[in-house]
C-alpha cells in the first residue's frame, strides 16, 4: 500500500480526530440553535450560524496535526512529502464528511420546515441558490480552508518560531485591512458587493479553493524544512 | 561477576574454561550457545561470540554442524597445561615479591608451604 | 564489508552554538554502537540528521549509500525513537503501536504484546496521561518491536526505572541474538550499558574523541596508586589521564596497556594497580579535551586533584 495512504490511515487511528469530534461538535451547536430557534416567538424564518462551530474544531485539527502528529510522523520514517500529502488527504476526507452532513442536515431541514421551528442551521439560501452540489462544495472549501490555515501557521511557526508567525498573522491582517483601506479610498465598495453577489456562492467557493491551494504549496515548501 | 577493566570477550572464554577445569561442564558435552551466555552474563553476543571463537581456535572447543559447540577431548588436559605453565607467573611472583616485601626468604616459604600442605587435608588442624 | 552510515565532515552549525564539528564515521552493519557523551554533546543532533529530521550546514550523510533526505525507501529501514517523542493529540499506547505496524516492514506485534506486558504498559490510556516511565517505555517497545534494520535509541529509557531499564537491555540483546541488525544507542549511562555495546563512539562538545571497538578500549587504561614519588617516577614515562593526591598517597590513571612483566614490576614497587572502567576511561578523556581546548598549548595536560 502506498505509504501516503499510509499517513491517511495514520491520521484516521484514532477515529476521534478526524470524525467523531467534527460531528459531535457540529451535532452540539445544531442542538443548541434549534432549542434557541424554538424559544424565539417569531414565525419568519430564522437563520443562525450554528453550522460554523465544527469549522473552529477543523483549525485546531489543522493545528495539532503540524505540532502532534508531524514530529510522530517523523518518528515513523515518514517523508515529509508523504506526510503533507496524506494529510491534507485525511483532512479532506473529513471535510467531505462535514459537507456530507451539511447536505444531509440541509435536506432534513427542507423536509421539516426547519426542524418544527422555522430554523435553519444549513438550509441557508444565499449558499443553496446554485444547488446542492454547489452548497455542500462550500462546506467543503471552508472547512479545508480553516483546516489549511491552522496547519500552515503551526507549520511557520515550527520552523521560524514564535516571532515569524506573529509577524506573518499580522502582516496579513495589514494587508487586508490595508486592501480594505484603498477600496474604501477608491469608493470601490459598490463594485466589491456586486461581484460578489456576482460570483455567488459557488464562485466564492472557487475562489476559496484557489486560496485553499495557494496555502497548501506555501506550507509544504515551509515544511520542507521544518525540524519535528 | 564481570570484571571491569578486561576485554569482555576473555572473561567469557576464562568462565567457560573454568567449568571445564572444575569439571562442571564435561568433555564431549554441549557447550552454552552464545546466546545463552550474552544472555546470562547481559553482554552483546558478538562479544560472547567472540571468546566462544577464541576457545576454538585454541581447541579446548569445536562445532559439530546443525547442533551447536561442544567441549573437545582433551580440553581439560590442555588447560590444565596451560594452567601449569602460567603458575609460576600468576602465582609465585606475587608470592615472592610480598615475600620480599615483608623479609620472608625462599626457606622460610618452603617451611611454611610444607607446614600449610600438610595442614590443609583436616580442617581446623594447626600446623 | 559495507558501511550501513557514511558520514564525512559533517557540521552542524547553530546561531550561537557549533553542534557538530566535522564529525565522520563509518558504522557497520550488524553491530551494537554506543555513542556515548556528555548531555549537549551532539548526541541527539547526530542521530537526528541521519535520520533526516533535522539538516547538516556542511558535509555528507549516506545511509544504505543514499541521502537518507525526503527518501523513503532508506528512512523506511530505518528507526529513530526519541527521548521525548510527540504522539497525535488524545493518542493511546495502542494506536502508536498501529501506526508503527503500518510502517515499519518488520514490525513484529508479538514482540510487542510481550513488551506491554512486562512494562506493564496500561495500552488504552491517553499517552498524555502516562507517567514518565510509562511514556518512555512506548518509545522503547516501539523501538524494539519495529526490528528495522537500523534503529536509534536516543536515551528513551531515561524515564525507565532500574527494573524497567534492565528489561530493555534484557530484551535487547535477546532480540537483537535473535535478528542482527545495527542499533545506535545513545547514553550518559555509561556503565550500563558498556557490556551491550561493540563499538564505542565518545563524541564530545560535537567532535568524536573515541571510535574503536569496546574490548580494545576496556584495558586501554590503568590506575597506580601509591606513594607519590614512587608513582610519578613510574608515571613520568605514560601518557597522564588524571592525577589525585590524598597527602603522600598519589592516584595516576595513564593510558597504555601494561604487560604482564610491566604489572609485575609496578607490583614490585609496591603500588597497587586498579582497572579502569569504560566510565571512568570515558569521563577523563572527556575532561582530558575539555582541558585541552582550554588552552593553545599543543601540550595536553592532564586533570589534576587535591584531595585534603
Amino acid at each position: 500500500m502506498s505509504r501516503i495512504l499510509k499517513v491517511v490511515r495514520l491520521q484516521l487511528i484514532n477515529k476521534q480526530t478526524f470524525i467523531w469530534v467534527p460531528l459531535i461538535v457540529l451535532g452540539a451547536a445544531l442542538a443548541i440553535s434549534v432549542l434557541i430557534y424554538a424559544m424565539i416567538p417569531v414565525d419568519t424564518p430564522k437563520y443562525g450560524g450554528g453550522g460554523q462551530a465544527p469549522l473552529w474544531y477543523f483549525f485546531a485539527m489543522g493545528l495539532s496535526a503540524l505540532t502532534l502528529t508531524f514530529p510522530f510522523s517523523q518518528a515513523m520514517s515518514v517523508t515529509r512529502r508523504e506526510f503533507f500529502l496524506g494529510t491534507m488527504a485525511a483532512a479532506a476526507l473529513g471535510a467531505l464528511l462535514m459537507a456530507a452532513a451539511f447536505l444531509i442536515g440541509g435536506w432534513i431541514e427542507d423536509a421539516t420546515n426547519g426542524w418544527g421551528v422555522n430554523g435553519y442551521v444549513f438550509r441557508i439560501p444565499w449558499l443553496w441558490e446554485a444547488g446542492p452540489l454547489a452548497a455542500g462544495l462550500a462546506f467543503f472549501a471552508l472547512a479545508m480552508f480553516f483546516f489549511v490555515i491552522g496547519f500552515t501557521g503551526a507549520t511557520i511557526y515550527k520552523r521560524w518560531g514564535a516571532a515569524a508567525t506573529t509577524v506573518v498573522g499580522v502582516g496579513s491582517g495589514l494587508v487586508l485591512v490595508g486592501l480594505a483601506f484603498l477600496v474604501t479610498r477608491l469608493e470601490m465598495w459598490g463594485q466589491f458587493w456586486q461581484g460578489v453577489l456576482w460570483l455567488g456562492a459557488l464562485g466564492l467557493t472557487l475562489w476559496a479553493l484557489v486560496v485553499i491551494a495557494v496555502l497548501m504549496v506555501i506550507s509544504y515548501l515551509v515544511l520542507r524544512r521544518a525540524i519535528p | 561477576m564481570i570484571d571491569e577493566g578486561r576485554a569482555l570477550f576473555l572473561q567469557i572464554a576464562e568462565a567457560i574454561e573454568e567449568s571445564i577445569l572444575d569439571g562442571s561442564l564435561a568433555e564431549e558435552a554441549q557447550a552454552p550457545s552464545t546466546n545463552e551466555l550474552a544472555a546470562f552474563y547481559r553482554i552483546n553476543p558478538a562479544t560472547a561470540a567472540k571468546g566462544v571463537a577464541m576457545l576454538t581456535e585454541k581447541g579446548v572447543l569445536h562445532k559439530r554442524r546443525g547442533v551447536g559447540m561442544f567441549v573437545s577431548a582433551g580440553a581439560r588436559d590442555l588447560l590444565l597445561g596451560e594452567r601449569r605453565a602460567a603458575f609460576a607467573e600468576r602465582f609465585l611472583d606475587p608470592l615472592l615479591a610480598e615475600a620480599r616485601m615483608i623479609g620472608l626468604g625462599p626457606d622460610d616459604l618452603a617451611t611454611l608451604l610444607r607446614e600449610r600442605a600438610a595442614g590443609a587435608p583436616t580442617e581446623g588442624n594447626p600446623a | 564489508m559495507t558501511a550501513v552510515i557514511e558520514v564525512s565532515n559533517l557540521t552542524k552549525q547553530y546561531r550561537d552554538k557549533l553542534a557538530l564539528d566535522h564529525v565522520s564515521l563509518s558504522i557497520e552493519p550488524g553491530k551494537i554502537y554506543g555513542l556515548l557523551g556528555r548531555n549537549g554533546a551532539g548526541k541527539t543532533t547526530l542521530m537526528s540528521i541521519l535520520t533526516a529530521q533535522n539538516f547538516a550546514s556542511s558535509g555528507s550523510v549516506r545511509v544504505f549509500g543514499e541521502e537518507p533526505y525526503e527518501n523513503a525507501r532508506v528512512l523506511s529501514r530505518v528507526c529513530f525513537v526519541r527521548e521525548s517523542q510527540k504522539y497525535p493529540d488524545d493518542a493511546t499506547p495502542e494506536h502508536a503501536f498501529r501506526a508503527a505496524r503500518l510502517f515499519f516492514p518488520n514490525w513484529s506485534q508479538e514482540l510487542a504484546d510481550r513488551l506491554v506486558a512486562e512494562f506493564q504498559l496500561p495500552v488504552k490510556r491517553r499517552i498524555k496521561k502516562l507517567s514518565r516511565g510509562q511514556l518512555s517505555a512506548v518509545g522503547v517497545i516501539i523501538g524494539l518491536a519495529a526490528r528495522a534494520e537500523i534503529t536509534f535509541f536516543d536515551e528513551p529509557y531515561l524515564g525507565l526505572d532500574a527494573v524497567a531499564r534492565q528489561i530493555f537491555y534484557d530484551r535487547l540483546i535477546e532480540d537483537y541474538a535473535e535478528q542482527p541488525r545495527t542499533i545506535i544507542l545513545s547514553s550518559h549511562l555509561i556503565d550500563e550499558v558498556a557490556n551491550l555495546i561493540e563499538r564505542v563512539i565518545v563524541i564530545d562538545d560535537g567532535r568524536i574523541i573515541l571510535d574503536e571497538e569496546t574490548d580494545a578500549v576496556r584495558d586501554r587504561a590503568v590506575t597506580v596508586v601509591g606513594d607519590a614519588a614512587k608513582v610519578d617516577a613510574w608515571a613520568a614515562g605514560h601518557e597522564v589521564l588524571h592525577r589525585e593526591t590524598l597527602g603522600r598517597v598519589a592516584s595516576v590513571t595513564t593510558l597504555g596497556v601494561l604487560s604482564a612483566a610491566e604489572r609485575a614490576e609496578v607490583e614490585a614497587q609496591g603500588l597497587d594497580l586498579a582497572p579502569v572502567s569504560l566510565q571512568q576511561l570515558i569521563v577523563r578523556l572527556t575532561q582530558k579535551a575539555a582541558g585541552t581546548r582550554g588552552t593553545d598549548d599543543a601540550v595536553l595536560a592532564p586533570s589534576t586533584e587535591e584531595v585534603r
